[in-house]
């Protein structure tokens, strides 16, 4: 029975600290978030309204939505333009590099050409 | 700095000046480049490296002592389009008109050998006045030379021609032997007897751009293959039909990086054939839906235009394309369209590029001028073609294919590998009405009601031979497939076919119906 009554004791003193440290916490945040919300509504208070939003992708360069969209088109152009002639950009493989990578094919080629060497002159 | 140096670089800048400031001025007012200011347009930017800059003529006779421009109306060398090596030659009209001499043949004769040896392309841009006469036979000598270089060099390394000027009299022949020819409109033209020569032999009053114009050759006569609006057009179209063309005939075109789904299937196609089987449709919106997206690039576009030929892309892959065109002369052949499909087949074949034919044609074009003007031996040049050619082939039987012409249109019996038909297909030896009066003469004549009768038959005729399903059950066709399902068919069918390998028979050439 004494261990008893000990262990209660202790408990209580335990769980007593917990609650304790946890109300202190407590109001330690709620002191910080009252001081922040004040900082806030000082700063509010003081600066400009909020522009609108404007959906401009490249506003870090502080361009117009039609310099935008001529930039677009022209980049647009390009890569098409660029991929019609088969840029070394857009070209996944060289010409020709297909047919070394079999041997099947390029032996092929050697048989439907050979005797075709053009005469030296 | 050392006098050689000085001595040097003098030289060099007036290579670099042609005929001279003035005439280069007169060229700019014509609404024209020079011969450098056309290859700083056409080769990647530094790679240029010329060769002969310096070289002269040694003629003496009618003045020519005192004009002596180096590099002789004719700026060769080597660089790179798109970082692909490539052989060039542009006539410079600025120095004694662009006239071709023993040295102009020279310089463009050894970069034809270095092309040839090399495997490499070479781009030709043309714009000279002609033969210089000052030199007498010894200038017909000279283009004796490039043409015979012409010849060794075709089908074995791409070769376009860019006529940007005067081309007249022989000159003509070394594009026409070349692989492509392109015109600029308006300041360009070609011929071999001009207007004055055919207004004293004939009487006949016509004009330069009426004789020789790009209209005159994209449209009549078939000589050039493309047209463009201005020389940087020009330029440009050069670059991209070398895109489909691999550097020489043992290698293969470039392939791009695939930006259009191979999946990818248009249900349009599936309601584009009309209903009503004599109503046109436009085989060109075929070609759009079913290769990737803005990769055709049509040949010969205003040419015998009851037939089209062009250069696509497959999932990245360059492929040509053949197809008959229903809305002129309802896609029957004739001689021009002939020589139009026989001549782009053996390129496809000569430069390993895989022939896709989309098959909608009655048959041949019916005719005395058709008969006349040889009909036969021009159709003998499809069958030629189809049958020579060791490319993978594939054919899609759209619609018609009637005749001799299905033969001809790279059936299964012309060594096509695979050959597809869409449910609209419509494959037999003649028509159904003519089929009928031939088959079921006697019991149409006998007949109370020959009419109802004949419509009976036609019906009967149709249900059981005009459909790709009698073609399909004998093997000459191997699938009939949905429309839709047309691009991503072709895909995987290439894909198997990409290491296609087909022997001829050994000789020194075959016998082109000519």
């Amino acid at each position: 029975m004494e261990n008893l009554g000990f262990g209660l004791e202790i408990t209580l003193y335990g769980m007593g600290l917990v609650f304790a440290l946890l109300t202190l916490l407590w109001g330690f945040l709620a002191i910080v978030g009252r001081l922040d919300r004040a900082s806030e509504e000082e700063i509010a208070e003081g600066a400009p309204p909020a522009p609108p939003v404007r959906v401009i992708v490249a506003d870090a360069f502080d361009l117009e939505p039609e310099v935008v969209a001529a930039i677009t088109i022209a980049v647009l152009t390009h890569t098409s333009a660029r991929r019609r002639q088969a840029a070394p950009a857009m070209r996944s493989a060289k010409p020709g590099s297909q047919l070394y990578a079999s041997r099947w094919l390029a032996a092929g080629r050697t048989r439907q050409t050979r005797g075709n060497v053009p005469p030296k002159r | 700095m050392h006098d050689y140096l000085t001595r040097l670089r003098e030289m060099r800048e007036k290579a670099l000046l042609g005929g001279g400031q003035d005439k280069i001025s007169q060229q700019h007012q014509k609404g024209k480049l020079t011969a450098r200011e056309r290859l700083a347009l056409l080769l990647d930017e530094g790679s240029f490296q010329e060769l002969g800059a310096l070289a002269t003529h040694d003629i003496t006779e009618f003045g020519l002592d005192s004009q002596r421009f180096p590099g002789d109306g004719v700026v060769t060398g080597f660089g790179r389009i798109n970082g692909r090596r490539v052989a060039v030659f542009a006539q410079d009209f600025t120095v004694l008109g662009g006239s071709f001499g023993t040295v102009q043949s020279n310089k463009i004769c050894r970069v034809q050998d270095l092309a040839i040896e090399s495997g490499i392309p070479l781009i030709g841009l043309n714009d000279s006045g002609g033969a210089r006469i000052q030199e007498g036979v010894r200038s017909l000598a000279a283009y004796g030379e490039v043409f015979m270089r012409n010849v060794l060099a075709s089908g074995v390394i791409p070769q376009i021609s860019v006529i940007l000027g005067p081309c007249a009299g022989g000159a003509v022949y070394s594009p026409a032997l070349m692989d492509f020819v392109i015109m600029t409109r308006d300041t360009s033209f070609m011929f071999l007897t001009g207007p004055e020569v055919i207004k004293a032999v004939t009487g006949r009053d016509v004009t330069v751009q009426e004789l020789g114009g790009a209209e005159a050759h994209s449209t009549l006569s078939g000589c050039t293959h493309l047209v463009a609006d201005s020389e940087q057009e020009a330029i440009e179209e050069v670059k991209v039909l070398l895109s489909y063309l691999p550097q020489n005939n043992n290698e293969d075109p470039p392939r791009i990086t695939p930006y259009d789904p191979p999946e990818r299937m248009d249900a349009e196609l599936d309601t584009i054939i009309p209903v009503e089987e004599k109503e046109p449709y436009d085989m060109r919106r075929v070609i759009e839906m079913v290769f990737d997206r803005d990769s055709v690039l049509e040949i010969h576009p205003y040419f015998a235009c009851n037939a089209i030929v062009g250069f696509a892309r497959l999932d990245g892959y360059a492929v040509g394309v053949v197809g008959n065109q229903p809305m002129h002369l309802a896609g029957s052949l004739d001689i021009d369209s002939s020589d139009k499909i026989s001549r782009f087949t053996r390129i496809c074949d000569t430069y390993n590029v895989p022939i896709v034919t989309f098959v909608d044609t009655p048959g041949f074009l019916p005719g005395v001028e058709q008969e006349y003007g040889g009909v036969i031996r021009h159709g003998a040049k499809i069958i030629y073609g189809y049958s020579a050619a060791t490319v993978p082939k594939i054919s899609i039987v759209v619609r018609k294919a009637i005749g001799g012409a299905y033969v001809a249109m790279s059936s299964k019996q012309l060594r096509c590998d695979l050959n597809f038909a869409w449910p609209t297909g419509q494959i037999a030896v003649m028509g159904p009405d003519g089929a009928v009066r031939i088959l079921r003469r006697k019991e149409i004549k006998a007949a109370k009601d020959p009419v109802a009768l004949e419509r009976e038959f036609v019906q009967q005729y149709r249900e059981a031979f005009f459909n790709p399903y009698r073609a399909a059950d004998l093997g000459q066709i191997d699938e009939v497939i949905e429309p839709h399902e047309t691009r991503p068919r072709l895909i995987r069918a290439l894909e198997v076919l990409r290491t296609k390998v087909q022997l001829n028979p050994s000789r020194k050439h075959g016998l082109i119906p000519s």
